[in-house]
């Protein structure tokens, strides 16, 4: 097996009294779909937030490619090749496709903006995801959910991230829309990205996902190969049912909560 | 803008919508990649076009009827006053449209402009030996400082700008009547010089209308062609997003009031040269104009959209119907409803292409099904 691209070990953090995160452990490795799951508040976002470097956790440690590393920002996060599409998606809807690709990292030339370059760059890069849009330059509040999406997830790729983060990247979308959705993920994966996606949709999870690492209230609640598992035992670890020998296996230490 | 643009394609996806309304139906499945229409590619900039367009059918449309009504409209003469006269407003709606596109207002203009011209009329008086380009300066630097003003209060202090502005709007005025005390500056305190500038003419072209111009396509290039410029409309279109990609939201709200400032000290300067008589009334009420000629122009008050050339446009209309109806004869209140009837429309004929444009697109994805 592959050494794991992005290791979190022992992550917590606490928002005034609410402990969010608890001593969790995540990796992922390349070409690998990681599924993040749990119930709502289970601290999900929250982990993705101190990956992404918008919240520092309080403790744990972060390996990049084996090393110790520090993420403090978003910046920090962006620099060492991790990616994050947020839930709420981030797209400026009057400026048009290209534009929003390459928001805050635009071509210059001669100090100017170089939209020629900047348009084919676009298309190559939908292309090599096979991804087809209607027309480049059109405001993205025209294009439909799925669009959008496909969009946020391919702007994240122009930095060549080694590790993208997505939350809930199909959450508001209708059946065809996420299909094209996890295809594209499916396409990152074989790209050797490590892929961490949050979601609530445990079809989602079996369609694309390689692995599934549960959070509940903030703890580590299992990791279970999405293929050996069946559905009522991710369910089970996600609501903490209590006869679930995979997930007391996985969570020695949460015997009292039984 | 979600939520309006529904298609027309109502059996496609029913069976599993669970989309908020923004997501259209009936989208196709994955397939293998098509060319990205280039045929489109110029839609949005259509959008924009059309709006420009349609300001100039309609400019040119009162001019012309002005024209049969009174032939003496389109005189020499009379040509040039309407550009002296919508110089002013032509500058401030350029400034106007910055501030808009990052989804802020300036409703101080008025008052900036009004204390601008001012100081250039107290400078000539108090120091009669300085040179007019620096009296010019000092009148524009006032602008600037006004606009810092506004500026920090909105950007650092995070108070909206309608809230600042409005308040900046009494205060600057105010600072504007306790300065002059019921003076008056008139032309004989000037250097004819000074007052001579708005007289001179380029080809024809009065300078002030040559400024202005200037000022049009300098913001324009600006806007177009500048990653900051660029990175205004993200600001405007979605804050929290232009945050995350790490565009710097609070420096981009700040500049823009800074430039407006200034502009509007430029339009003060201008305004004291031009008609050479100042008192603490300038500019008064200027503001809902200057903010009416941007919106006719096509720059949306929600920020994100609008060309500050579509903004020039519209000031150039309003101004010209101001110079047009008293010629057909039509009475001050149906001046003001005719600009009121104006600002209406073009809204909605912003809605209208929106959303048909909109409907296009989404009809040429599902097709491809
Ligand atoms: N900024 C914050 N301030 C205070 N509490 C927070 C903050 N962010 C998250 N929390 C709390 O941390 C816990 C975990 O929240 P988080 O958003 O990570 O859950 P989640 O697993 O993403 O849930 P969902 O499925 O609803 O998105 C919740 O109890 C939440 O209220
Ligand atoms: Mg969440």
């Amino acid at each position: 097996m592959s050494r794991p691209v992005l290791e979190l070990s022992g992550i917590s953090k606490s928002f005034g009294a609410v402990q969010a995160l608890n001593q969790v452990d995540l990796a992922v490795d390349p070409g690998e779909v990681v599924a993040l799951l749990g119930d709502n508040g289970a601290g999900k976002s929250t982990l993705v937030k101190v990956i992404a470097g918008v919240n520092s956790g309080d403790s744990g440690d972060i390996l990049w490619e084996g090393k110790r590393v520090e993420i403090n920002r978003p910046a920090d996060a962006q620099r060492l090749g991790i990616a994050t599409i947020y839930q709420d998606l981030a797209l400026c809807d009057n400026l048009d496709i290209v534009a929003n690709l390459f928001l805050g990292v635009e071509k210059t030339a001669f100090g100017a903006l170089d939209e020629v370059d900047m348009e084919r760059r676009a298309t190559e890069l939908l292309d090599s995801l096979s991804v087809k849009m209607p027309s480049l330059r059109v405001p993205v509040a025209s294009l439909s959910g799925g669009q959008r999406q496909i969009i946020a997830i391919a702007r994240a790729l122009l930095g060549e991230p080694k590790v993208v983060l997505l939350d809930e990247p199909t959450a508001a979308l209708g059946v065809a829309q996420t299909a094209q959705v996890l295809d594209l993920i499916e396409r990152l994966r074989d790209r050797g990205l490590g892929v961490i996606l949050v979601s609530h949709n445990m079809a989602d999870v079996r369609a694309v996902a390689d692995r599934a690492a549960v959070l509940r209230l903030g703890r580590n609640a299992g990791d279970f190969g999405v293929e050996e598992t069946s559905y009522e035992e991710i369910v089970a670890a996600i609501t903490g049912a209590s006869d679930n020998p995979v997930s007391r296996r996985a969570s020695v230490t949460r015997t009292e909560e039984a | 803008m979600s939520g309006t643009e529904e298609t027309g394609a109502p059996a496609a996806g029913t069976a599993a919508r669970t989309g908020p309304p923004g997501a259209a139906a009936g989208e196709a499945a994955p397939q293998p990649p098509k060319e990205h229409g280039a045929g489109d590619g110029r839609a949005g900039r259509r959008i924009r076009q059309v709006r420009e367009l349609g300001i100039l059918l309609a400019l040119a449309l009162l001019v012309a009827v002005t024209t049969l009504a009174n032939p003496g409209f389109l005189s020499g003469q009379s040509v040039r006053d309407l550009l002296l006269g919508a110089t002013l407003l032509t500058i401030l709606a350029v400034g106007q449209s910055m501030v808009l596109i990052t989804r802020n207002v300036d409703l101080s203009v008025g008052s900036v402009m009004g204390l601008s011209a001012f100081a250039v009329g107290v400078t000539f008086v108090s120091l009669p030996g300085l040179p007019t380009p620096i009296v010019m300066a000092i009148g524009v630097l006032v602008g600037t400082l006004c606009g810092v003003v506004n500026g920090v209060l909105v950007a650092a202090a995070r108070v909206p700008a309608l809230v600042v502005t409005l308040g900046t709007l009494y205060m600057f005025r105010g600072i504007d009547y306790w300065w002059a005390g019921g003076r008056q500056i008139n032309a004989a305190d000037m250097p004819d010089g000074f007052l001579g500038l708005a007289r001179i003419t380029l080809f024809g072209i009065p300078l002030p209308a040559v400024v202005a111009l200037a000022v049009v396509l300098a913001a324009g290039w600006y806007l177009r062609n500048y990653r900051s410029g660029r990175e205004l409309y993200a600001v405007g279109s979605e804050p929290a997003a232009a945050r995350l990609v790490g565009i710097p939201v609070d420096r981009r709200v700040f500049a823009p009031f800074v430039i407006n400032g200034s502009l509007a000290g430029l339009a003060g300067v201008l305004y004291a040269a031009r008609f050479g008589t100042l008192d603490a009334t300038v500019g008064t009420g200027l503001e809902l104009e200057v903010v009416a000629a941007a919106v006719v122009g096509g720059v949306a008050i929600f920020g994100g959209s609008g060309t500050v050339y579509g903004a020039a446009l519209g000031a150039l209309l309003l101004s010209t119907i101001d110079a047009a109806l008293p010629m057909l004869q039509v009475g001050s209140f149906w001046q003001q409803a005719v600009v009121g009837l104006l600002i209406l429309v073009s809204i909605g004929l912003d809605r209208l292409l929106a959303v048909r444009a909109a409907r296009r697109l989404r009809g040429g994805g599902s097709r491809g099904a």
